[in-house]
């Protein structure tokens, strides 16, 4: 079962952030087709956010197709992320990367920046 | 069928005992309940005791100092240890009784209204599904239920000793049927100045809405009405009237005495005692005296009993009207 | 249209003759199915208005429907906490809940009230005068929830409470409100308590509602914007403008296209009710009307 963390000073809606870290837990692997996400007064009950804004992210995740509500029994995933998971080769070069970058002197927020920018370059205009 | 039967008998297991505002009142106010059964219970006890033991000793100690044997002697007017046990018992019992409607006042004042509307408990009762005037109506009708209820066993017990121990109250030379606080305790005026201190005190706690100064109001309020309407009791009922040459003998309550002239009227008394010059100065001819005689207890008492009542329901009324305007009331 | 849990039209509450009135002619509408925030510095009416709505006292002006009723009416659908958290200290947890049992025949749920103080770790046999702040509100919470309310109103609940006890009790809240689709009305002064659980907003000042509606659309209905201090902020209608140096920050509602010159986001709550609240004279903003709500 998944469990989620609201950052209220981080600037992205609480329902944004629902979204995002269920979508991390399917990429992930950590939630995989059949999961049930927790229902909205176990979200609500540990994080003390506002109902509505539970069922607004599970509504977004459903219009995604990534989940299905189904009556009376819960919030159902539907299908995973097909990113790469945690053994892929991707994975793997990327490793192999940070080692280097590290290496070459490169700390946290230098590797964090030119990540963000070449993401930024490949990336542009696709939806989060 | 076992989840049934379950079911029933932990329904049924709920509906023993009071329920609802009954149960939450005696609850809320359980040590006042206990403070009062004690009261009570000493009141009883000390009445039951002067009518049996307590009267039987002071009687033994009356005989056996030879008073009965028509050999009267000055301690036959003094009385014993025997006889003045007895007579602090009855006088605690009196004053009890008397205390009662004081007691009612500052507590209706102070724990019943005050309290609760300074502390904030009221606005949590009337927020459940109760409403401020049902709340008020359980606040009055429980404790003058239980008011009364204990007021009618120490009444009635007060007169078994009064009626029972006359002869050996005019031995030892005790109150008149007309003194505070046994006038009061014989009939039914205890009860109903118990009932009017509660009002009183209800309406003090609701004008007040803190404890302490609820407690003073309802106090002084209730000590005031019963100056006025104690001052009113003797013209409550026709007086009867005797006259003669002399002064008529004392009997009963007396409400009026003076000297009478030749035409009638009635004058204060010069005080000439036996002074003919100074009597036919006055033209004193004569003397009266308006009392009540024993037989005028019980108009007197019903009377009294009926406005002390009408004062307590014109409390009732006005803490009614009071609270329904401050609060929102369903249309 | 969603269904209304409160609606005032002209409220207006004066205590005494003489005195400034506690609420003046104060209109919104309040939906239910919510959790509705009632914002305002100290003394701006939000107790007097949360205790109008549970019908403890009547308005001097104006008229309030709670749950389409008068308050009076409803007193039974309605779950009220009071700011200090009134309970019976010479009762114990397990008699102050059959104290709520007794009060609420046919309504009460012995499973929610004793859950509710369950999740505190508080012994039933405790008395109430032993219990701290925090187990007080949980108790009076538990009370509340315990008679099933459809709507529930709560003066600054949180009010006095550590961070933890503040994030359980708020918890409990939201599940209860998940749960029974309770429409939840809570006042607080601390903006920053409520960031997260309201999805709709009551600012008060001064008796008067300054902002009434959803909480995304009034959020949305504003911008923050840092431009130059000579830049002209017509036609948009500022609420608060404040100029450092050569820069200008202002909180404004946008009114038509913005200078691209200028850096904009949009307002947090916190940010949104501080301005309103620095700027008593910032015209009136309402988005809860029937009419628009409708569109």
């Amino acid at each position: 079962m998944i469990e989620y963390r609201i950052d209220r000073r981080s600037g992205v809606a609480t329902y944004v952030q629902i979204v995002q870290q269920t979508k991390q837990a399917l990429r992930l692997g950590l939630l995989e087709p059949g999961d049930k996400l927790p229902t909205a007064r176990e979200v609500v009950e540990a994080t003390a956010i506002n109902p509505n804004t539970v069922l607004k992210a599970y509504r977004e995740l459903e219009r995604e197709g990534l989940v299905e509500a189904r009556r009376g029994l819960g919030t159902f995933v539907r299908r995973g992320l097909n990113t790469a998971p945690a053994d892929s080769p991707l994975r793997a070069e990327l490793d192999a990367w940070a080692v280097r970058a590290r290496e070459a002197g490169l700390d946290r927020d230098d590797v964090d920046a030119l990540f963000t920018s070449v993401l930024d370059t490949h990336f542009k205009g696709d939806p989060s | 069928m076992t989840a049934v039967t379950l079911e029933t008998t932990a329904a049924a297991d709920r509906r023993r005992g009071p329920r609802g505002l009954l149960w939450a009142t005696l609850r809320v106010h359980r040590s006042a309940l206990w403070f009062w059964v004690m009261l009570m219970a000493v009141g009883a006890g000390v009445l039951l005791w002067a009518y049996g033991p307590g009267a039987d000793a002071a009687w033994a100690e009356y005989r056996s100092r030879g008073c009965l044997d028509g050999r009267p002697s000055l301690g036959c007017d003094m009385g014993g240890p025997a006889a003045e046990r007895y007579q602090s018992a009855t006088a605690l019992a009196g004053g009890l009784i008397g205390l009662v409607p004081f007691l009612a006042a500052a507590w209706a004042g102070a724990a019943l209204v005050g309290r609760e509307l300074e502390s904030g408990t009221a606005r949590l009762a009337w927020t459940q599904s109760v409403s401020p005037a049902r709340w008020l109506a359980a606040k009055l009708a429980v404790p003058a239920a239980l008011l009364v209820a204990g007021m009618a066993v120490l009444t009635l017990l007060h007169r078994l000793v009064w009626t029972s121990d006359s002869s050996l109250r005019t031995t030892i030379g005790a109150a008149d049927w007309h003194q505070s606080p046994a006038y009061e305790a014989n009939g039914t005026l205890a009860t109903a100045y118990a009932l009017l201190g509660l009002a009183v005190g209800a309406l003090a706690g609701l004008l007040a809405r803190r404890a302490l100064p609820a407690l003073g109001t309802a106090v002084l309020a209730l000590g005031a009405l019963m100056i006025v309407v104690g001052d009113l009791r003797p013209h409550l009922w026709p007086v009867r009237t005797l006259t003669g040459d002399e002064y008529p003998e004392w009997t009963g309550m007396v409400v009026d005495d003076g000297a009478l002239t030749s035409t009638g009227a009635r004058v204060s008394d010069p005080i000439c005692v036996d002074d003919a010059r100074c009597l036919a100065e006055h033209d004193i001819v004569g003397y009266y005296r308006d009392f009540h005689p024993a037989s005028h207890f019980w108009p007197l008492q019903l009377v009294e009993t009926g406005i002390v009542l009408a004062l307590a329901a014109l409390a009732v009324l006005v803490s009614f009207r009071l609270l329904n305007r401050r609060t929102a009331r369903a249309v | 249209m969603t269904e209304t849990a409160i609606e005032a039209a002209g409220l207006g509450m004066r205590f005494g003759r003489r005195g400034k009135p506690a609420l003046d002619g104060c209109a919104f509408r309040i939906p239910a199915g919510g959790v509705c925030a009632v914002v305002g510095p100290n003394g701006a009416g939000k107790s007097t208005l949360l205790s109008l709505a549970a019908g403890l006292t009547r308005p001097t002006a104006g008229a309030l429907t709670v749950l389409g009723r008068s308050p009076a009416e409803v007193r039974a659908r309605v779950g009220y906490v009071a700011q200090d958290k009134p309970l019976y200290p010479q009762l114990t947890v397990a008699e102050t809940l059959r104290w709520g049992r007794e009060l609420n025949p046919g309504r009460w749920d012995d499973k929610v009230a004793e859950r509710t103080v369950a999740e505190g770790d508080l012994d039933p046999e405790g008395k109430i005068r032993t219990l701290s702040g925090g187990q007080r509100t949980r108790v009076a919470l538990a009370l509340a929830l315990g008679k099933r309310p459809e709507l529930l109103l709560l003066d600054e609940p949180m009010a006095d409470l550590d961070p933890l006890a503040r994030h359980q009790l708020t918890g409990t809240l939201m599940a209860d409100a998940a749960e029974h689709g309770t429409t939840v009305v809570m006042s607080s002064h601390v903006v920053a308590e409520l960031e997260g659980s309201c999805d709709h907003l009551l600012l008060l000042g001064a008796g008067r509602v300054r902002l009434a509606g959803p909480l995304d659309d009034l959020l949305a209905a504003h911008r923050l914007v840092t431009g130059r201090a000579d830049a002209s902020l017509d036609p948009h209608t500022v609420v608060e403008a404040r100029t450092t140096g050569r820069g200008l920050t202002a909180l404004i509602r946008p009114e038509g296209p913005r200078d691209p010159a200028w850096q904009e986001t949009v307002p947090t709550l916190e940010e949104l009710v501080l301005a309103h609240l620095r700027a008593p004279q910032a015209p009136v903003l309402r988005l809860d009307d029937v009419q628009e709500a409708a569109v």
